[in-house]
């Protein structure tokens, strides 16, 4: 496109760098905290500040809690849309399917139902039409947990990290989609940029003036931690590619897939369809205590993972037991399946296929349901790395023109500099307001978890505009006192959540590092106190330089 | 840096490279499950293998859009390759199903 191959690539790099590195940031940022997204649950919800457990029994509690579970008016509504006529009171559907779902990490158990309902979608191709329920209780006791409290680790970071909370036509994932290609791109790019590989592995020059120095350590973070962010970004694409990205089995192919699954039905004995006929449920205990001797028996025993009904209360129904991957990094389910009717095994699934395993090992990768902390800091690193490797591109953007911009009077710079407060200082200060709104607003708050949520994003849209309010002296080729100002702000806001969260619940951190150690608590009261120190010392540094521009400033053009 | 194309021609790159890839990447892959499941692998593992090589092509054909010397070229290739391919995996799976 341009005069040479390099200079195209530099092109690419820098123009699509520039406009996916806004989301880029928030899918590496949330991402990093995602990798904690438990533990986060656990601060934001101090009632469930216990000792992680194992899949309760099914006979003894679990059924009752089932038993209990309604259609979650929510879903009551979205399916009243997609259907002729009205549906039945929720009181009357019958549960067709169940799951319990838990990991290594939780005190809590997510459960959810399907509840079967007569009548015709009106869109012909609408297959799936049940309406379904959720909840999450205590394991312990088979209590619910109240619906408003926000899981604000699992349920806000999480989906923030791969779809920026926008739902509408799954564009938020499309986007994020996007930015990650263009991370790979970026990748690629960079290489053929700069060719000394091996060079900037050792090359930082923080003395030197900001341009060098910003990007000496953008070509370090991105050359270190390379191979993170090329398989993040690319595992992050397969993870959601057969669903969101490139859904041929439900559309052009999707006469081939449903033959697939109805031949696969017949060869692995699991039903596809009900029978119609009613039937009781064996004893579930007994199926997971048989999955678990023939896990053992494999040389990998394991506790419960995920628990899942197919079909129940008819004949053709199955139960379906699958391992927690806490010892593994590739995600296996060992799945053993079990006629529910009467505990007989129907079927152990093989081990994967060499395309499957490679899948598995990719994907576990990626969503790490392996028990090890060692690892999943270093995850946390890479991630972050991986915002300073964004951050300092868009610093260096600035840098590199704001000289000849403030000659020529352009507001570019100016524009991409705002923006870049707003995703770097701004976002994790919509983050950690967040969790300061978690415990300020009354427990009893009607609505709770959406107040959270308006407070990210008001916050958010604060920081936009004093970034952009505060951002004229870029303009003028000097720097915007909003980094500065914002650093400040989310020293202030970390701390005061540490306090809070201290004062809300008596968890300081003497409590929950030495006396009764709980380390989910004591860890993101250790992260806040670490962002708060960081913040401080930008904001020194910030302003350090400030000075020294200031003094070398001649004729209203600053030289450094 | 001083860019030697119109502004015209940069935006049909951009175009290219992000909606004529994405329907390439889409034909293939289409076309590769197909071909691969009726040559006798396992439905899934087809899908999961064209998923993985999805991207990976994807990645290739974005940077090619940008340092292809015609972009015309690029734009015959990608709708016309994704046209093919696509009209292919239909009748390679009616050929299966029979």
């Amino acid at each position: 496109m341009l005069n040479s191959f390099r200079q195209s690539m530099a092109w690419v790099h820098t123009w699509f760098g520039l406009v996916l590195g806004f989301v880029l940031m928030v899918a590496f940022f949330f991402g990093a905290l995602s990798v904690f997204d438990r533990e986060i649950d656990r601060w934001a919800i101090p009632e469930t500040r216990f000792e992680p457990q194992p899949m309760p029994s099914y006979d003894n509690l679990l059924k009752q809690v089932f038993a209990d579970l309604k259609p979650h008016p929510l879903d009551m509504a979205a399916t009243a849309e997609r259907v002729i006529g009205d549906l039945p009171a929720p009181e009357t559907m019958p549960m067709v399917g169940l799951f319990a779902y838990t990991t290594h990490r939780d005190p809590v158990l997510r459960i959810g139902a399907e509840f079967a309902i007569p009548n015709k979608p009106i869109d012909s191709k609408d297959d799936h039409l049940h309406v379904h329920g959720w909840a999450t209780i205590d394991p312990r006791t088979g209590a619910a947990l109240p619906d408003d409290q926000l899981k604000i680790g699992s349920n806000w970071f999480y989906p923030m990290h791969y779809s920026l909370q926008v739902h509408w036509k799954n564009i938020g994932v499309f986007v994020v989609g996007l930015a990650a290609l263009v991370m790979l791109v970026a990748l690629v790019t960079g290489v053929i940029m700069h060719r000394k590989l091996f060079k900037e592995f050792f090359t930082f020059r923080p003395k030197k003036r900001t341009q060098r120095s910003t990007l000496d350590l953008h070509n370090m973070t991105g050359v270190v931690a390379l191979p993170f962010h090329f398989f993040f970004a690319f595992t992050g694409l397969v993870i959601f590619a057969s669903f969101y990205y490139f859904p041929v089995s439900g559309t052009l192919l999707k006469p081939l897939h449903d033959r697939h699954e109805v031949i696969e039905a017949e060869h692995t004995g699991l039903p596809h369809d009900e029978a119609g006929v009613p039937a009781e449920l064996a004893s579930v205990d007994a199926m997971v205590a048989e999955a678990k001797r023939i896990w053992a028996e494999r040389d990998m025993a394991g506790e419960v993972g995920l628990l899942m009904i197919e079909h129940l209360g008819d004949a053709n129904g199955y139960v379906s037991i699958y391992r927690a991957g806490s010892d593994r990094v590739a995600l296996v389910g060992e799945g053993i399946h079990f006629k529910a009717s009467t505990g007989e095994v129907l079927r152990e699934e093989p081990p994967s296929d060499p395309v499957g395993a490679v899948n598995e090992f990719l994907t576990g990768l990626h969503l790490q349901h392996f028990e090890h902390w060692t690892l999943r800091w270093l995850y946390v690193a890479g991630g972050l790395l991986g915002c300073i490797c964004i951050a300092t591109g868009f610093v260096f953007f600035v840098e590199k023109r704001k000289q000849e911009h403030a000659k020529r009077g352009l507001q570019g710079c100016r524009l991409v500099d705002a923006m870049a407060v707003t995703t770097v200082t701004g976002m994790v200060l919509a983050a950690v307001a967040m969790l300061v709104a978690n415990r300020l607003l009354p427990d009893a708050m009607p609505g709770r978890g959406d107040w959270e949520k308006w407070t990210f994003w008001a916050v958010w849209l604060l920081s936009l505009l004093h970034a952009l309010w505060r951002s004229a002296p870029v303009a003028q080729a000097r720097s915007n006192p909003a980094w500065r100002e914002q650093c400040w702000a989310l020293a202030l806001a970390c701390v005061a959540a540490v306090l809070l969260n201290w004062l809300t619940t008596g968890d300081h951190l003497l409590k929950t590092m030495l006396l009764e150690p709980y380390w989910a608590v004591a860890g993101v009261d250790l992260s806040l106190l670490a962002c708060a120190l960081v913040s401080v010392f930008t904001a020194r540094r910030l302003a350090r330089t400030v000075e020294v521009k200031q003094a070398s400033r001649i004729d209203g053009v600053a030289y450094e | 840096m001083m860019v030697s194309a119109s502004r015209g021609a940069i935006i049909s790159r951009i175009l290219a490279a992000i909606f004529g890839c994405y329907a390439f990447v889409w034909g293939v892959v289409a076309l590769g499950v197909a071909a691969l499941h009726g040559a006798g692998l396992e439905y899934h593992a087809a899908e999961q293998a064209m998923m993985m090589l999805a991207f990976l092509l994807y990645l290739g054909l974005f940077l090619w859009t940008f340092a292809a010397a015609s972009v015309r070229r690029v734009w015959l290739v990608l709708a016309g390759g994704s046209a093919v391919m696509l009209a292919a995996a239909w009748q390679l799976q009616r050929m299966i199903i029979g």
